[in-house]
């Protein structure tokens, strides 16, 4: 069956069953693989995206139910010409080490900076804590994400 | 939850291959042709947060999918003079977020607050939570003592349903194939009351209850308890009302309860079993030393 989405600002018409996940869709149809499959059963937070302006697993949802949706995965923060400043200070404060986990992390990191551009550390532990990093490098994912409140308040962020 | 429905309004409906197994009514009268016409045959899916869990890598078996997320009027939270009526399709992240659930049922949104993750609570229902009937559904606890009850609609009609008579079994509930659950009706209640929430898990987030307890006192004017729900969540086949720990705390001045009396009591009458997440001695253990903690804080209030 055939279902109408934007993605990343884009208009799409995609094709999929009703079992399909939107996870497969937005990596096998859409070919964005930069959204992660983990434990498949919303406990790892790699497949977070935002969707309809909420962090939800990909995993955990049916494809036909972002019918008519506005999704929002890595690919539509920023890309190598020109870095979302999480994007940026993850990888300044070397919060990134296998990064399996990152693209999850920067969209749960990205919802909740949008809500609290002045989070502290207790914010961010439980804006984060569907997300889990098994290098265990969550004290530096800390440090980017205040790193990155901070750059987007001196003006980082236009055009995103 | 935004309403997608009406963005979509002007667009063609889902069409093409298998849009015969996917079916999403944007009307109780919709809802209502559906369940007739395909009685039996519907799985049906809220948050999906427990459902695509379950049935993860045979979610292909699933021949009918009855998805609730288009009804907007079962996303509603409505306020009467005596009561509140909150569709089941409301997430555990509107109740959360939400400063009249924070006013009139604060054990609610601490339970709601401590759903999971954010992923989970954005997506999760209060009605999905009920149905799933889990012994450790968060919510379980804090609607049975603030009294709930649950509208039960199916294409034969609706009922309603005290939430305490609900719960059958570990999964089980009185639900028959075809009835749905509508709303869920809270009285209001006038007098002062206070209550408690303490879930214990092996983390904060992401982690189902190893136990878990909800407590709501209501005082008269003379600041005697006249009434008291007591409710222990993950320590029996369902979340389980402690009426001898009710009692004992009833017709008393808050500075009269005897707390380490009643925290044995509640050790003493869950039925709790060794799993996974705990063992039957540690939860009686847990059990007396949580009902202490809350009552300390129901005290303190």
């Amino acid at each position: 069956m055939k279902i109408r989405l934007t993605v990343n600002g884009e208009k799409r018409e995609v094709d999929v069953k009703p079992e399909t996940r939107l996870l497969d869709l937005i990596r096998d149809d859409l070919g964005l693989t930069g959204t992660k499959e983990g434990c498949g059963k919303g406990e790892c937070g790699a497949c977070t995206v935002i969707m309809n302006n909420k962090v939800v697993a990909s995993c955990l949802v049916l494809a036909p139910q972002a019918d008519g949706a506005d999704i929002k995965t890595i690919e539509g923060l920023g890309g190598k010409d020109k870095l979302h400043p999480l994007q940026q200070s993850f990888i300044e404060k070397g919060a990134v080490q296998c990064g399996f986990c990152i693209p999850g992390m920067i969209m749960s990191s990205k919802k909740l900076l949008d809500e609290n551009i002045n989070p502290t550390d207790e914010d961010i532990k439980r804006g984060l804590s569907g997300n889990i990093c098994r290098c265990t490098g969550y004290v530096k994912i800390i440090d980017a994400v205040k790193d990155a409140a901070h750059k987007i308040k001196s003006g980082g962020e236009e055009n995103v | 939850m935004k309403r997608q429905s009406k963005n979509v309004k002007n667009k063609p409906e889902i069409s093409g291959k298998d849009s015969d197994k996917y079916f999403r009514p944007e009307s109780k009268e919709e809802l209502i042709k559906i369940l007739e016409k395909h009685d039996g045959e519907l799985t049906v899916i809220a948050g999906g947060t427990d459902l695509l869990v379950a049935n993860y890598k045979n979610l292909y078996k699933i021949e009918k999918w009855l998805d609730l997320n288009w009804l907007d009027s079962f996303k509603e939270i409505k306020f009467f003079d005596d009561k509140v009526e909150i569709g089941s399709m409301v997430t555990h992240q509107r109740l959360a977020k939400l400063d009249q659930i924070k006013e009139h049922f604060p054990v609610i949104q601490e339970a709601a607050i401590d759903v999971g993750s954010p992923q989970i609570r954005s997506r999760g229902t209060i009605g999905g939570n009920i149905v799933t009937s889990s012994p450790a559904g968060d919510l379980l606890p804090p609607l049975l003592v603030y009294d709930a009850k649950l509208k039960i609609i199916s294409k034969d009609g609706e009922k309603i349903v005290d939430a305490n008579e609900f719960f059958t079994g570990p999964k089980q509930n009185v639900l028959e194939s075809g009835e749905l659950v509508e709303k869920i009706i809270l009285p209001l209640e006038d007098n002062e009351s206070r209550g408690a929430w303490v879930k214990i898990g092996k983390r904060k987030a992401l982690v189902i209850s190893s136990i878990s307890l909800a407590l709501n006192l209501v005082f008269n004017d003379n600041k005697e308890i006249m009434d008291a729900k007591f409710c222990v969540g993950s320590a029996a086949p369902v979340p389980l009302r402690i009426e001898k720990a009710e009692q004992n705390l009833k017709n008393k001045k808050i500075k009269k309860i005897n707390i380490e009396e009643v925290a044995q009591i509640v050790s003493d009458e869950i039925s709790p079993i060794d799993d996974i997440r705990g063992t039957a001695d540690y939860r009686r253990k847990v059990a007396f030393n949580i009902t202490k903690s809350a009552l300390q804080e129901v005290i303190n209030q």
